[in-house]
C-alpha cells in the first residue's frame, strides 16, 4: 500500500514510518505541516496516517486537510492520531457517511500489531475508532427512543463495529459464534433501517444512524 | 414614594405632600443661611454702633465702616463654622434618609468610627495621633477626631453650602408665594392678587422640593475617594484571591505529574532494565515484564492526558470557545443544546474561564439540579460576552462560599466579570455570566 503520513513530531513521525514499513507498505510521504498534509492526501494515497495537531497553527490543521482532502476525494482512507479523542472530531469525520475513517489515540501506537490492524480496516474502506472515543460516543443515557430499543447485546456489537472489528473479530471478543453475531448485525441494521449496502458501508451508517437518533 | 388614587384626590394629596416637604427641606436647608443672615445683621447693627457719633472726615469714616464690615464679616464666618462643623452631619443624615424615604436613593455613607485607644508600655494612652495620660482624656480625643477630622465632614458642609443656593430658593419659592398671598388675603385692599398668589404657591408646591433629588445625588453620596478606596480594596482581594488559586493549580498539577507519569517513568526505567538482564536468560521473563512496561507507558499517557485536560483542554486550543462547548455538550451525560454566535475569539485567558465556568455549570446541573435538559447560549454584544446555561433541574443553586458557584463568579471577578443567578427553589435554573471582552 502507498501510505502517506503527517505527523510534526520527528521520532513518531520516524517511528509511524519504519512501522509502515516493516508491514510491507510504501511510504509516499512523510511530512510535518497541515499545507503539506493536505498536499500529500490529495495525491490519493491507499492510506493516510494524519496527526490532529501540524504546524504552522498547532491547532486542528490535520483534521482539517483530512476533511478537506476528503471531501474532493470522497472516502479517502485517513487514520487520524490524536493525544486526545473527541465526539465532536470523530462525528465531524463519520459525517459523510463514506467510511474509510480511522480515529486514534497516539497510545495506540504502542501496539503496532493492533495498530496496522486498524490501518488496514481503514485502507479497506471500513472504521477504526478508538475503543475511548466509541464508549463515549455510544455510552451516554439515551434520550431517543429508537435506540432504547437495541437491546444490551445488541449495544456492545455496535460498539464493536464502530470500532470497525469484522463479525469474526467481535464474535471472538464475545465469545459468541460468528452465526450469533451475524444475526445480531441483520437485527441492529433493521431496527436502525439501514438498509443493504456494501457490507463496511453498512456499518458506518449503522453507527452514524445511532449517533442521529441519539441527538 | 409617589401618592396613590387619580384625578383631584391626587393633586391635593400631590400639593400637601409638596408642601409638607417644601417645609421640612426649608427648615434643614435654611438653618445655615439663617444663622448667617441673623449674626451678620445683628452684628453689623452692633458694629455699626461704635461709630454712631463719630464727627470726623468722610475717608476716616469710611474706614470706620470697612472695619466694622470686616468685624462683622469675621462674626458671620465664625457663626458659620462652629454651626457647620456642629449640625453638617446630622443635617446631612436626615437628609440622606428623607432622601431615600422620598425618593428611594440609597444615599449610605460611612463614617468612620473611633480608633481604639491602647495603653503603651509607658503607661501612656495612644489615641492614634497622640499620647494622653489618662484613658478617658484619649477616648474622648479618638472620638473627638473620628468626628470631626474626617473627610466627610468636609462633603457634608459642602452638601449645607450647595443646598443653601440650590434646594433652599426652590423651596422657598412656593412657601413665599403662598405665604405673601395669605398675608394680603388677611389685609383690606388686595383680595384678587393675593388669591391669584394663593394659586400660585398652591400650584408651585408639587414642584420646588425636587430639585432636592438631583443635588442630593450629586452631593450626598459616597465621594469619590470612598468608590475608589472601594474598588482598590476589591482588586486586592481579587489578587490575593488569584495568587492562592495559582499556587493551588500549581500544586496540583505538581503533585499529578509527580505521582503520576514521573512514578511511572522510574517504574519503566527499572522494568527496562530487569529486561535487559534477563533477556539472554529467560526470555521469556524478560518479554512479560516488557508488555507490562508497556502498560504503565500506556497508563502514563493516560494521566498526562487527563492532567493536560485540566490545565488547558486541548478542543479549546484547536477549535476555541464555541465548539470547545460543543464538545463539552456532547461529552455531558444529559441533553445539552448549544447556540452560539460569536463573532471572533476571545483572548485564551477569559476563553479559558468562560470554559470552565460552563463546564461546572453543565456538572453541577446534572449532579445537584438533576436536570434532564440543558440549554446553553453564547453571545456577544456591546463588548461584553455573554454565556446563559439554563436547566430544567430542581433550582435553589447559590453562591455559598466555597461552593463551585463561588469560585467561578471569583475567577470571573478577575476579568471584571458578573454571574447572575436566577435559580428559585424547584427550578428551572437560569445563569449567565457576562465578561467584558474584545474579540479577534
Amino acid at each position: 500500500m502507498r501510505v502517506v503520513v503527517a505527523e510534526d513530531l520527528f521520532l513518531l513521525r520516524d517511528g509511524l514510518v519504519r512501522l509502515a514499513e516493516a508491514y510491507g507498505h510504501t511510504v509516499v510521504a512523510a511530512v510535518d505541516t497541515g499545507p503539506a498534509a493536505l498536499d500529500a492526501l490529495r495525491t490519493g494515497p491507499d492510506v493516510a496516517i494524519v496527526d490532529v495537531r501540524l504546524p504552522p497553527t498547532y491547532t486542528d490543521e490535520g483534521l482539517q486537510a483530512a476533511l478537506t482532502a476528503r471531501r474532493e476525494l470522497p472516502g479517502l482512507p485517513v487514520l487520524i492520531l490524536s493525544q486526545h479523542v473527541e465526539q465532536l472530531y470523530a462525528r465531524e469525520l463519520l459525517a459523510d457517511g463514506n467510511g474509510g475513517i480511522g480515529y486514534q489515540l497516539k497510545d495506540r501506537v504502542l501496539d503496532a500489531g493492533q495498530f496496522m490492524d486498524a490501518v488496514d480496516r481503514v485502507a479497506a474502506g471500513g472504521t477504526a475508532l478508538d475503543p475511548t472515543v466509541v464508549a463515549k460516543l455510544l455510552g451516554r443515557p439515551h434520550r431517543a427512543d429508537p435506540l432504547a430499543a437495541l437491546t444490551e447485546r445488541e449495544r456492545s456489537v455496535l460498539e464493536l463495529m464502530a470500532e470497525g472489528l469484522s463479525n469474526t473479530a467481535i464474535a471472538g471478543r464475545l465469545f459468541l459464534s460468528e452465526g450469533a453475531i451475524s444475526k445480531y448485525t441483520t437485527t441492529i441494521f433493521a431496527k436502525l433501517g439501514v438498509g443493504a449496502d456494501t457490507d463496511t458501508n453498512r456499518r458506518v451508517r449503522a453507527v452514524l444512524a445511532y449517533l442521529d437518533a441519539d441527538r | 414614594m409617589r401618592p396613590a388614587g387619580r384625578g383631584p384626590v391626587r393633586w391635593a394629596a400631590e400639593i400637601a405632600l409638596g408642601g409638607y416637604r417644601s417645609v421640612l427641606l426649608g427648615a434643614l436647608t435654611g438653618l445655615l443661611p439663617a444663622v448667617g443672615v441673623t449674626v451678620g445683621v445683628g452684628g453689623w447693627r452692633f458694629a455699626s454702633s461704635w461709630s454712631d457719633r463719630l464727627t470726623a472726615p468722610l475717608p476716616v469714616r469710611v474706614l470706620a465702616a470697612c472695619g466694622e464690615a470686616l468685624m462683622t464679616a469675621v462674626w458671620v464666618a465664625a457663626a458659620l463654622w462652629i454651626v457647620g462643623v456642629l449640625l453638617a452631619r446630622p443635617i446631612a443624615q436626615t437628609c440622606r434618609r428623607l432622601a431615600g424615604r422620598w425618593l428611594g436613593l440609597r444615599l449610605a455613607v460611612e463614617y468612620p468610627p473611633p480608633v481604639p485607644v491602647v495603653q503603651m508600655a509607658t503607661g501612656y494612652w495612644w489615641d492614634g495621633t497622640e499620647y494622653h495620660s489618662s484613658e478617658r482624656e484619649a477616648r474622648r480625643r479618638a472620638a473627638m477626631n473620628a468626628r470631626f477630622h474626617t473627610p466627610q465632614l468636609r462633603y457634608d458642609g459642602l452638601w449645607l453650602a450647595a443646598a443653601a443656593v440650590t434646594v433652599l430658593p426652590a423651596v422657598a419659592v412656593p412657601l413665599t408665594t403662598l405665604g405673601a398671598g395669605a398675608y394680603l388675603l388677611s389685609r383690606p385692599g388686595l383680595p384678587v392678587a393675593g388669591a391669584a398668589l394663593v394659586v400660585l404657591g398652591v400650584l408651585l408646591a408639587p414642584f420646588g422640593w425636587r430639585v432636592f433629588g438631583p443635588v442630593a445625588a450629586a452631593l450626598l453620596g459616597r465621594t469619590p475617594r470612598d468608590r475608589r478606596d472601594e474598588r482598590v480594596e476589591r482588586l486586592e482581594a481579587i489578587r490575593t484571591d488569584l495568587t492562592r488559586t495559582q499556587a493551588a493549580e500549581l500544586e496540583r498539577i505538581e503533585r499529578g505529574l509527580h505521582d503520576g507519569p514521573q512514578a511511572r517513568l522510574v517504574a519503566l526505567g527499572m522494568s527496562m532494565g530487569a529486561a535487559e538482564r534477563l533477556i539472554e536468560s529467560d526470555p521469556a521473563a524478560a518479554r512479560a515484564i516488557l508488555s507490562e512496561a508497556r502498560a504503565a507507558s500506556a497508563t502514563a499517557l493516560s494521566e498526562l492526558r487527563s492532567l493536560v485536560r485540566g490545565i488547558d483542554p486541548p478542543v479549546l486550543v484547536e477549535r476555541g470557545l464555541v465548539d470547545a462547548v460543543r464538545a463539552l455538550a456532547l461529552d455531558a451525560p444529559l441533553s445539552v443544546e448549544v447556540r452560539a454566535a460569536l463573532p471572533g475569539r476571545p483572548e485564551r485567558p477569559i476563553e479559558a474561564a468562560v470554559y470552565f465556568a460552563i463546564a461546572e455549570l453543565l456538572a453541577n446541573a446534572a449532579k445537584h439540579a438533576h436536570a434532564a435538559h440543558v440549554d446553553v447560549d453564547l453571545g456577544y454584544a456591546d463588548g461584553t460576552l455573554t454565556g446563559t446555561v439554563a436547566d430544567d433541574g430542581t433550582g435553589g443553586a447559590a453562591p455559598s462560599p466555597g461552593s463551585g458557584l463561588a469560585g467561578i463568579e471569583r475567577r470571573l471577578a478577575a476579568f471584571d466579570g458578573r454571574l447572575d443567578i436566577d435559580s428559585p427553589s424547584g427550578g428551572p435554573t437560569r445563569i449567565t455570566l457576562a465578561v467584558p471582552c474584545v474579540l479577534s
